[in-house]
């Protein structure tokens, strides 16, 4: 016999003091969370010729494009480093942050069906693709791993630190996945100009070249994106060998840390009327 | 003691905001629709409440916030206990996915957790009667099973408060008599219960209290069958002003027949009726020049008209009916109705004996409910008797009663 509990259904409120609320809640839905992640995994794959595969390809054929196109043509720096490694190091966590913010952010509106049908705690949804993106990532790092041999570079203990990188980037593609998904509810053109946004986003975001080359002057508002610390320290730590700088990473943890509860209150908020409009 | 409360409502209102196309003036670009209106009740610990009303009277927005699928404007909800909906989740399969691997889906969906689908997988699945193809892509089920195993799922949630809609009509009838059975089981085991449906003959079985709702606000609270009653009559005078309107009064008209009306033993009106129990109608007709040689009948439909069960008619015995001037009333006798349980439209007509068409023609204005009476299968009760027919078999009979 499991405990009986009292929940109170309220009208839609963004404040604060609900947010523990919100989050014990989710907690509740743990096992749907499980769930629905594995089976994300499962089914992206599912009815495609080479399964699992297009995990390792995907971030791998970028990376000849970009080498061809930015090494050989247009000769971009890359501190030093093989402009392929270069650019996977950093197609890596970018095409974890580009897949799973899409996937994310159109997550509401294509299970409309469950949504006016089953409660759930509805960030759930996005949550199980960034978790599912998780799983690409694992595979893409083993490729990186394929690669730095090839290249004979060698990992060192720095490497260790590429595991808060990865929380810290999860959380922001949370926080940013959020607030747009919440928002598509209502206004659709979100998924219409997603993709020109992350295409955008790519080019601000040091991917195709290095942090080093972006002007002082500018420095200060560029690091505002926390892509650009997320990407240049997974950079210093796989193919450096060194501590990320600490200026970018700052930046991008004290943007997540702001964005992302207002993002979930935001969510939150929209939730409560979500099946009324979508 | 007071009883313990499952379920409390409190001054709950739910708006829907219509956009409407941009005036000229640029004004009233929403309107306001007040789905459910300060709207306060209380449903007891194993208690069992079914909630009535037109479509459109705010029944489902009541079920849609009380499954937070969507929240109030304005009032609270608390609840004691885990909530869980009786619906049918085969939209939160996924095709791609094996039967086991989609239970767990929409376990997981509707609450339940890993371990607890585990323990019930085999219940589960000899519910939905799919066991042979539980390891196959459900994309290859027919559409049957895929409504029966979403069903099912949902069916052995293991919750405080129940919440079944209109959904028992999924599925063949050896299916909603599985499902019928399944809620039986749960209302002993003390499951607190809200039904929402149409379906008055298992409103008036399955709830000990009733709750009438109408353009968001509730009408009535009270005993299922006052309430369902009350709802019949509701029902039957807005349809009889529709039929009026719509129903030009030919003034070379003979006779018209005013109303059809049903009487319990008692003699009291009644528009519930069990099957093979008696039923006595009366049919008032307006006469207004006398008419000769007259055949008054009624006629019992399905819901939906399409459907004609059976007839009463002075045609068929009695002696020869002339109608002199007046209201004249008509009195249908009959001593076991063959009605199965379920709701039947009613209709009536005048005419005379040798005319090809009917002087006046009345129909819907009421509904009749019939519930369980006599538990017989089959299309209709056919009234019989029965006694030991070989010989010497009184005797027989009497032995073996002994």
């Amino acid at each position: 016999m499991h405990a009986v509990r009292t929940v109170v259904i309220r009208p839609a409120s963004s404040s604060w003091l609900h947010l523990g609320e919100h989050l014990g809640r989710l907690r509740e839905y743990g096992d749907l969370l499980y769930t629905l992640s594995v089976h994300r995994v499962n089914v992206r794959y599912k009815q495609t010729a080479l399964g699992v595969l297009w995990a390792v390809l995907q971030p791998l054929l970028m990376m000849v494009i970009f080498t061809a196109v930015f090494s050989v043509l247009a000769r971009m720096p890359s501190d030093g480093r093989p402009y392929a490694l270069f650019a996977y190091a950093a197609l890596l966590p970018w095409t974890f942050f580009a897949t799973s913010l899409s996937n994310g952010t159109n997550s509401l509106v294509a299970h409309t069906q469950l949504i006016t049908k089953v409660y759930f705690p509805r960030e759930i949804l996005p949550l199980t693709y960034i978790v599912a993106g998780l799983f690409d990532f694992a595979i893409g790092f083993v490729v990186l791993l394929g690669l730095l041999a090839w290249y004979h570079v060698g990992l060192t203990a720095q490497a260790w630190n590429l595991i808060p990188i990865v929380a810290l980037l999860a959380a922001w593609t949370l926080a940013v996945a959020l607030f747009l998904a919440a928002l598509q509810v209502r206004f659709r053109d979100v998924g219409v100009a997603l993709p020109a946004l992350v295409q955008l986003w790519m080019f601000a975001s040091p991917v195709i070249y290095p942090l080093g080359v972006v002007p002082a002057g500018w420095r200060t508002w560029y690091l505002l994106n926390p892509m650009a610390g997320i990407v240049a320290s997974c950079r210093s730590v796989l193919l450096q060998g060194q501590a990320p700088e600490a200026l970018p990473l700052r930046m991008a943890v004290i943007v997540t840390v702001v964005a992302l509860p207002l993002s979930y209150l935001f969510f939150k908020r929209a939730e409560a009327t979500m099946a009324d409009v979508i | 003691m007071r009883p313990l409360i499952d379920i409390r409502f409190d001054a709950v209102s739910k708006r829907y905001r219509v956009r409407q196309p941009i005036g000229r003036d640029g004004g009233g670009r929403y309107r306001d629709f007040w789905a459910v209106r300060d709207v306060s009740f209380d449903v007891a610990r194993g208690e069992t409440l079914g909630i009535i009303g037109h479509n459109g009277a705010g029944k489902s927005t009541l079920l849609k916030l009380l499954s937070r699928i969507t929240a109030p404007t304005s009032g609270t909800i608390t609840l004691s206990g885990r909530l869980a909906a009786l619906i049918e989740v085969g939209s939160g399969f996924h095709p791609e996915l094996t039967g086991r691997e989609n239970i767990f889906l929409s376990g997981s969906l509707l609450g339940m957790k890993r371990r607890e689908i585990a323990s019930k997988l085999d219940r589960i699945v000899a519910f939905a009667g799919v066991g042979p193809f539980i390891d196959m892509p459900v994309k290859w089920y027919s559409s049957g099973m895929y409504i029966r195993l979403g069903f099912a799922v949902a069916a052995h949630l293991e919750a405080d408060i129940l919440l079944v809609d209109e959904v028992l009509a999924v599925g063949d009838a050896a299916f909603q008599l599985q499902c019928h059975e399944r809620i039986a089981e749960l209302r002993r085991d003390g499951t607190t219960m809200l039904f929402i449906s149409h379906d008055l003959t298992s409103i008036a079985r399955l709830c000990d209290r009733s709750m009438l709702m109408d353009r968001g606000r509730i009408a009535l609270t009270g005993v299922s069958r006052d309430v369902i009653a009350e709802y019949n009559r509701i029902v039957a005078d807005s349809q009889a002003r529709e039929v009026a309107d719509a129903v030009a009064v030919d003034a070379r008209s003979l006779a018209r027949v005013v109303d059809v009306r049903f009487l319990d033993d008692d003699g009291r009106e009644s528009v519930v009726v069990r099957t093979g129990e008696p039923l006595r109608a009366l049919v008032d007709v307006d006469v207004t020049l006398p008419v000769r040689d007259a055949v008054i009948e009624v006629f019992y439909y399905s819901r939906d008209g399409r459907t004609l069960h059976c007839q009463h008619s002075t045609a068929l015995s009695g002696p020869r009916l002339d109608l002199m001037a007046g209201r004249r009333r008509i009195e249908f006798l009959c001593d076991e109705i063959g009605l199965q349980p379920g709701i039947y439209a009613i209709g009536a007509s005048v005419r005379e004996r040798t005319g090809s068409t009917a002087l006046d023609w009345w129909y819907g204005v009421r509904l009749l409910n019939v519930e369980q009476g006599k538990p017989v299968r089959g299309y209709f009760y056919a009234p019989h008797e029965w006694r030991c027919a070989d010989a010497g078999a009184a005797a027989q009979c009497r032995a073996a009663d002994a």
